[in-house]
């Protein structure tokens, strides 16, 4: 039986994992699980870890720094220190040396296809998820390195694909919400649902020492304010976005997004401040690289008429 | 069936229904006539004259008025508001059948045993017609709804349609009625007014009912034979149509329906049959257990139908009449007829969407019960009680709203109901298993759920979530998590209304209201006596909901109240601000302005809303003795305080909420000694001595004003009260006095006067007073007292209060939040010109009386310089439209994640590219992050060569347009392109232009900052101000041609004021040169500035000159200054004065490069003027005009282009390009 199925021990872990609940999955008691699902679950666990921050993720890699078996853990390991170095080389070589060893292993596949994807090696990364053995994971993950490329036909016929055996997976539904932020016009609107059930699910008890958690998380409610922006309704957007930003101050993403926003209102002030906040939790962000470039850009490009100008003058 | 009123009685053997009430008379074969009630079920009277069965009952259309006949011969017509019989028609010579009025005519027509039918005057209550032909009892006889016909069913195995024609020309004029008296024998044996028009025949045995078509010439008729037979007639002749086989014992009546196809007869087998008219087949048949039926009866209007039967009588429906429908935001899907419908709340539009049942197909309560849609996929489940309970699941043509009248196949299937529970996801129940079904869109099982009650409804809770309604509970159920989340005992629920958040829920019973939260937890119940019918919520979280004859309202806390009465029921469907929107019964859409302001007050009220209370009370006529009850009851005298304008009842509430100053007010204005007693009672308790005082001085109350002199420590006036008292002759008064002032020589002077000697001595005595003592003691003689002895005397004086006059510390009472807010009422908003006296707009000018006057009328018009408008036509490097196909488009590599041989895929074009191919839009250049191409095309448009005061729009620009979504977990984020004007007509895989950070209406705020900081001098400021709108304006992007040229006009009104700005900052600087002080004043007055902004320059000008002694230019400003018409005062005050002075001596100082006379523009560099034929060169972009020595130079006015390079013109809009 796949573990992920409805009827599986692990869809809950899954379900919130991808609705964002990272630290609710990190310390969700796993103990009551088979013996089948407690690896499956623990990679989840790390993940998770490592997708809360760098810092944290660089504590996983600690964590691991001795495990050699199994290659999952190793997977989880390299993700680990990738992230949380995102520029050595170290980690990225690995991948690529466990995606020609281990390719048929499924946290294999998307570790080091994350890492792949993130160091711009997208056909690797994409041969690689080529092999999985019908995981939601690996499309949702092809599906983005798709829309990153900008080819919008081939995420939605992955998606299509996917539909086909994995019908109305909470993973189909999320990715088909990128892909329709990507397309546009009435795909916005389904995306936004999406998002919005996310958002206002009241989450699962995963028997975490956490705390009692509202609805919604950071992630959900970005993606509804991303939505919310895309069609238009500002308003919303900035108070979805307000949420996120309660539930996830340092989140870069929502950070980001509130600049965006808030450039799109003409809110200075709000603008610097998330700009200096963002600066602060992710200075690698590419919001923050794409302005700098665009900065650079505009000063060679006004160079062009500024002396001509001064000769006239 | 849907049974709606039942009675017990005697056998029912007439029945009547009232046009407009809701009332039934249903006459007895125990000889009574009672009148019921049947939607509240009471027996509102009961009419026991007959002797024996009465047969026949009629209820008068208008009048209050009805007729029975009964087995005593007798016509007996009553008056139901006076509940008595009126009078008695005689005449009839065996049992009567029945009786009926007519429509229009004060006539009745009666059927009588004795084989004749008569027609009776009941206002001159006289026989006038009796029509004789039937030779055996007749059964029944009754008037056409519209035309000259009556028509009469008997025993001798006819029916009778009777012409009465005549008859009806005899009683045009009144006075015929006297005459007909005469003929009344002729009419006996010629029947010349009544004539028989057709006998018809064909049933075998006695004819027990017969009954017109409201509208078509039929007849039907029901008989002994056990048949119900059709019959159709015209001018000349009426024949049989068809007979309806199916009683199986005798029909005692039957009639057609009057809104439906449908024909109705009852019968003595304890039936009552439904058939079809068109088909001739029967359609429904209502039995009952042991009791034969004796009659039917119709109601004149609405769809509501009796019988009456052995042992009493039924008042019911045969189908519902309540459309089903669904709302969805601003749409609303509702059935009507055989098609699906949908209306917009918005416009009010109605269109007819899809057919959902064949043409032709009446069957009876078959017709939909609920709908349900999701908007997402624009699909409708339609539930019906077809097969016992069934849905069919139709999507609807996104095109094709319209005529369309093919049927579409519908994805069917059984089930109780039907509902979505997520956008593409809908639940069916399953009663006998107990569980629902969860469906796709394509009807398939994706998946199955018990149900933890036995559950026969389902409705939406929530996406994946349902609410179940079991007989006496409902239950919110979980589907993922398969949990209960909230569970609440209620009746048998109807109905459910979700708030617009989702938060709450109403749940509609029959009889009941109960709001509960989201969970289920109970939050109030209303109950009504009267059916409920629907409801819905407003915005503020009012439930508003219909009974069968009121709109209601239902507070979150449970107060209900009535918003206005009903004449039909109506089923809401949307609350939109004081507007209802509903069905009706005919499933039109109405909407229903309803006055929404008392329950908003009361939900303000409810809300601690203050300010919305306020503004209410201030501005609505919101009163009633009812509003006052409420305000007092839920603790607000205060508020109730300011309705009330009545003194008594203010005086009432403003004690009751401690509002002392009103209560003072209103005790002046009713001056009655009960109230300021209770006014001192209630300033007592508040401490407030003052007001105490007050209060006792108006009643004249002594004693209590010395007492309260007394523990408030003033002597004083305590003084005066002895002296009063003394004047008053009031010696307890004067004594008590004394008491308290401690004045024993005042007391013992008292008692001496009124007699007291031995009193007034010992008091002297014991007080150390000898020589009155002595001197009393000589009055007295021998008989003075002895005095106690051993007891050290010691005045009592009484103790000094701790605080002395004034006020005790006041009783803090609740101070309205209201009073506050009362009391500041208008306060205008200050006169924007008011600010200019504090702002840097120049000193005053100390004024001189001088004489002199100048003439020479100016009007200097500054020539705005249009700019060539001319708009590129083609070419360009840009303007070629590739028109590239959009991304979906490109090559598809087929990819198969599974095959065996990896392609990795190409990229494809970034949405960045796909938004500078299509444009040539300098902004959505910008957008794009394509600067480069961005300034060529500024440059080539607007002439700009100086990019750098543009750089933030541009980074602002390009980070507006993209949005970052961060998909997987720790994988690369997504760039998402943010577009412009998405609507909901957008189609996917098209690309809109991006979305820009720069709109023009941000910019006209801008502009009236601007303003603002000019009319308070903020120069500087409004110069930053004026400039960044002129920075912003290359960047913006409008969508109409008529949105284009304001924008071009907004250039024109910003480049005036940075001109006129520029030169006024710069006159601040150069103090020494007071020519040119002047002449840079004088230039300001000529830019095209708004009329206040005129006004200060001209003053400034005008002060300037007249200080420089230039007195014919001051004159010259002033008196352009008075012809602005300055709404100051003190300005035009000024400009008179100045005016005056200058008129004595109309001289100027210094010369001045300023002619008035001649029109000019200035130049923007060296701020001199360019008299009109004077050689210029202008911006490109600002179109300000320069001096010809500035060509090349960037322009210092808009600080973008360059003065005199060549350019296109500003293109800001596509629609410009089309």
């Amino acid at each position: 039986m796949d573990p992920f199925s409805p009827e599986g021990e692990l869809i809950n872990l899954h379900t919130a994992f991808h609705t964002g609940r990272f630290a609710a999955v990190a310390s969700a008691t796993t103990s009551s699980l088979s013996a089948a699902n407690a690896l499956p679950a623990r990679i989840l666990q790390l993940r998770a870890r490592i997708a809360i921050s760098p810092s944290s993720a660089a504590a996983v890699a600690k964590e691991l720094a001795s495990e050699s078996s199994p290659v999952d853990l190793v997977a989880a390991r390299t993700l680990a220190e990738h992230v949380a170095s995102p520029s050595k080389d170290g980690p990225k070589d690995k991948a690529l040396a466990l995606s020609q060893s281990d390719g048929d292993n499924l946290t294999v596949q998307l570790c080091c296809g994350t890492i792949l994807a993130n160091a711009g090696q997208t056909a690797e990364a994409l041969a690689l998820l080529a092999k999985h053995q019908g995981s939601l994971d690996a499309v949702a993950l092809i599906t983005q390195i798709h829309l990153a490329a900008n080819r919008l036909d081939l995420a939605v016929a992955e998606l299509r694909n996917a539909r086909a055996w994995a019908q109305d997976s909470l993973l189909v539904n999320i990715a088909e919400s990128w892909a329709g932020l990507r397309a546009g016009g009435e795909k916005y609107q389904a995306a936004f649902y999406v998002f919005e059930e996310l958002a206002t699910a009241p989450p699962v008890p995963l028997g975490g020492d956490g705390e009692e958690e509202t609805a919604g998380t950071a992630k959900a409610l970005l993606g509804q304010a991303i939505a919310e922006l895309h069609l238009g309704r500002l308003p919303e957007a900035e108070a979805a976005l307000g949420t996120a930003l309660e539930r996830g101050p340092d989140d870069a993403d929502v950070l980001a997004t509130a600049v965006t926003l808030n450039t799109i209102l003409g809110k200075d002030a709000e603008r610097q401040a998330m700009l200096g906040r963002l600066a602060k939790a992710n200075k690698e962000h590419p919001l923050l690289v794409d302005a700098q470039a665009k900065k650079d850009l505009f000063d060679s490009a006004t160079a062009k008429w500024t002396p001509k100008f001064e000769v006239e003058a | 069936m849907l049974t709606k009123f039942e009675t017990k009685s005697n056998r029912v053997k007439g029945l009547s229904f009232h046009s407009k009430r809701p009332w039934i008379l249903a006459s007895l074969h125990s000889g009574v006539i009672q009148l019921w009630d049947y939607r509240m079920g009471t027996l509102i009277d009961r009419f026991d004259e007959h002797d024996g069965p009465v047969r026949g009952v009629h209820f008068h259309k208008s009048q209050p008025l009805f007729v029975s006949g009964g087995d005593d011969y007798k016509i007996k017509v009553w008056n139901y508001k006076l509940h008595r019989c009126l009078f008695t028609l005689l005449g009839h010579l065996d049992y009567i059948r029945t009786v009926q009025f007519h429509h229009e005519y004060p006539w009745i027509v009666s059927a009588s045993d004795d084989q004749t039918i008569r027609i009776w005057n009941w206002q001159s209550r006289t026989c006038i017609s009796v029509l004789t032909g039937h030779n055996h009892y007749v059964m029944c006889a009754s008037f056409h709804p519209k035309e000259d016909l009556v028509v009469s069913a008997s025993l001798d195995q006819t029916v009778r349609v009777w012409d009465i024609g005549a008859l009806r020309k005899k009683t045009v004029s009144p006075a015929d009625d006297i005459l007909r008296l005469s003929q009344m024998n002729t009419d006996l044996f010629g029947g010349v007014d009544a004539v028989v028009k057709y006998v018809l025949e064909g049933h075998d045995r006695g004819v027990n009912w017969a009954a017109f078509h409201p509208t078509l010439p039929l007849i039907v008729s029901g008989a002994d034979d056990r048949q119900v037979k059709l019959w159709r007639m015209n001018d000349t002749k009426a024949w049989e149509v068809d007979t309806l086989r199916g009683h199986i014992n005798n029909v005692s009546c039957v009639m057609f329906h009057a809104k439906q196809d449908i024909i109705v007869s009852n019968s003595e087998d304890k039936s009552i049959r439904v058939w079809d008219v068109t088909k001739r087949t029967g359609v429904q048949t209502f039995r009952r257990e042991h009791d034969r039926f004796w009659i039917l009866a119709s109601h004149p209007e609405m769809n509501l139908l009796a019988a009456g039967h052995d042992s009493g009588m039924i008042v019911f429906k045969l189908e519902r009449e309540r459309p089903a429908f669904a709302v969805s935001g601003d749409s609303l899907f509702y059935t009507k007829d055989r098609f699906l419908r949908f209306y917009e709340f918005s416009t009010q539009r109605d269109t007819q969407v899809i057919p959902i049942r064949r043409p032709g197909s009446t069957s009876l309560n078959q017709s939909p019960r609920t709908l349900s849609y999701s908007p997402t996929e624009n699909a409708v489940l339609v539930c019906s009680d077809v097969e016992g309970g069934s849905y069919e699941l139709y999507t609807i043509p996104k095109d094709s709203i319209g005529r369309g009248d093919s049927m579409q196949d519908a994805k069917k299937g059984t089930g109780g109901s039907a509902v979505f529970v997520a956008r593409n996801r809908f639940a069916v129940v399953d009663k006998i298993n107990n569980q629902v079904l969860i469906k796709n869109l394509k009807n398939e099982v994706v998946k199955k759920c018990g149900l933890p009650i036995a559950a026969d409804a389902v409705f939406y809770a929530g996406t994946g979530n349902l609410l179940c309604r079991a007989e006496d509970r409902v239950v919110i159920f979980d589907l993922q998590q398969r949990t209960v989340l909230g569970d609440l005992q209620t009746p048998f629920i109807k109905y459910i209304v979700w708030s617009n958040d989702m938060e709450s829920v109403a749940l509609l019973s029959k009889h009941a209201i109960i709001i509960a939260s989201k969970k289920l937890v109970h939050q109030c119940t209303l109950h009504e006596t009267i059916r409920v019918k629907s409801g819905a919520w407003d915005d503020n979280g009012v439930f508003i909901y219909t009974t069968l004859n009121h709109i209601k309202y239902c507070l979150p806390n449970g107060d209900s109240g009535i918003i206005r009465t009903l004449d039909v029921p109506i089923y809401i469907t949307k609350v939109s601000g004081n507007t209802i929107f509903c069905l009706d019964r005919d499933g039109k859409n109405r909407s229903i302005v309803i006055d929404a302001t008392e329950y908003i007050f009361k939900l303000s009220l409810l809300k601690k809303r203050y300010d919305h209370v306020m503004s209410m009370i201030r501005n609505s006529q919101l009163c009633g003795e009812a509003m006052i009850a409420y305000l007092q009851q839920k603790g607000f005298p205060d508020v109730a305080l300011h309705f009330v304008k009545d003194e008594r009842t203010r005086f009432n509430l403003a004690i009751d909420s401690g509002n002392i100053q009103i209560a003072v007010a209103s005790a002046t204005a009713i001056d009655e000694k009960d109230y300021w007693y209770r006014l001192g009672v209630e300033a007592l308790r508040q401490g407030n001595a003052g007001i105490v005082e007050y209060a006792y001085q108006r009643t004249k109350n002594f004693e209590r004003l010395s007492f309260l002199y007394l523990i408030t420590g003033n002597n004083e006036k305590l003084s005066k009260m002895l002296k009063i008292a003394e004047v008053k002759n009031d010696v307890m008064g004067q004594f008590h006095n004394a008491l308290y002032l401690g004045d024993v020589r005042e007391r013992v002077k008292i008692l001496e006067n009124v007699g007291h000697l031995p009193l007034a001595y010992i008091t002297a005595s014991v007080h150390g007073l000898q020589d009155v003592a002595e001197r009393l003691a000589t009055k007295l003689g021998d008989d003075v007292p002895s005095l106690p002895e051993g007891k050290a005397a010691s005045l009592l004086m009484p103790p000094a209060p701790i605080m002395c006059s004034g006020d005790w510390p006041l009783l803090r009472v609740m101070k309205g939040i209201f009073e506050g807010g009362l009391d500041n009422i208008g306060r205008g908003a200050a006169d924007e010109e008011d600010e200019a006296v504090d702002g840097d707009w120049g000193e005053e000018l100390e004024m001189v009386d001088v004489d002199g006057l100048q003439n020479g009328d100016v009007n200097a018009i500054l020539e705005d310089g249009e700019v060539a408008e001319e708009i590129e036509e083609e070419g360009g490097w840009d303007l070629e439209d590739l028109e590239l196909p959009p991304e979906a488009d490109t090559p598809k590599a087929s990819v198969n994640s599974r095959s065996s041989v990896f392609v990795a895929p190409t990229p494809g074009m970034p949405v960045n590219q796909i938004w500078t191919q299509r444009s040539s839009l300098a902004a959505e250049h910008a957008a794009a992050g394509n600067f480069d191409t961005a300034m060529r095309l500024l440059s080539r448009q607007l002439g700009i060569k100086n990019f750098a005061p543009l750089r933030p729009m541009f980074l602002d620009l390009h980070t507006g347009s993209h949005s970052y979504l961060r998909a997987f977990s720790s994988a690369p984020v997504i760039s998402l392109a943010v577009e412009r004007g998405w609507n909901e007509s957008a189609s996917p895989n098209v690309r809109g232009p991006p979305a820009l950070v720069f709109n023009f209406s941000q910019l006209e705020e801008k502009l009236k900052a601007s303003y603002k900081a000019t009319t308070a001098g903020k120069f500087t400021e409004a110069l930053r101000l004026f400039i960044s709108i002129l920075h912003t304006i290359p960047l913006i992007v409008v969508e109409s041609r008529r949105e284009v040229d304001e924008v071009k006009e907004l250039i024109i009104i910003v480049k005036e004021y940075v001109l006129g700005l520029q030169m006024e900052l710069k006159r601040r600087e150069i103090k020494d040169n007071l020519v040119r002080q002047q002449e840079l004043a004088a230039y300001f007055t000529h830019c095209n500035l708004q009329m206040p902004h005129l006004r200060l320059a001209l003053i400034n000008a005008m002060t300037v000159c007249y200080k420089a002694k230039n007195l014919a230019t001051a004159a010259n400003f002033a008196r352009r200054l008075l012809e602005t018409n300055p709404t100051i005062e003190n300005q035009a005050k000024t400009a008179r004065k100045v005016l005056q002075a200058a008129e004595r001596n109309m001289t100027d100082a210094a010369q001045l490069n300023y002619d008035f006379r001649n029109p000019f523009v200035i130049c923007g560099a060296t701020y001199v003027p360019i008299y009109r034929g004077q050689k210029d060169v202008s911006c490109p972009y600002c179109s300000s005009r320069f001096v010809p020595s500035q060509e090349g130079q960037l322009c210092t006015v808009c600080d973008l282009a360059v003065v005199g390079a060549d350019a296109s013109g500003l293109l800001c809009s596509a629609s410009q390009i089309r």
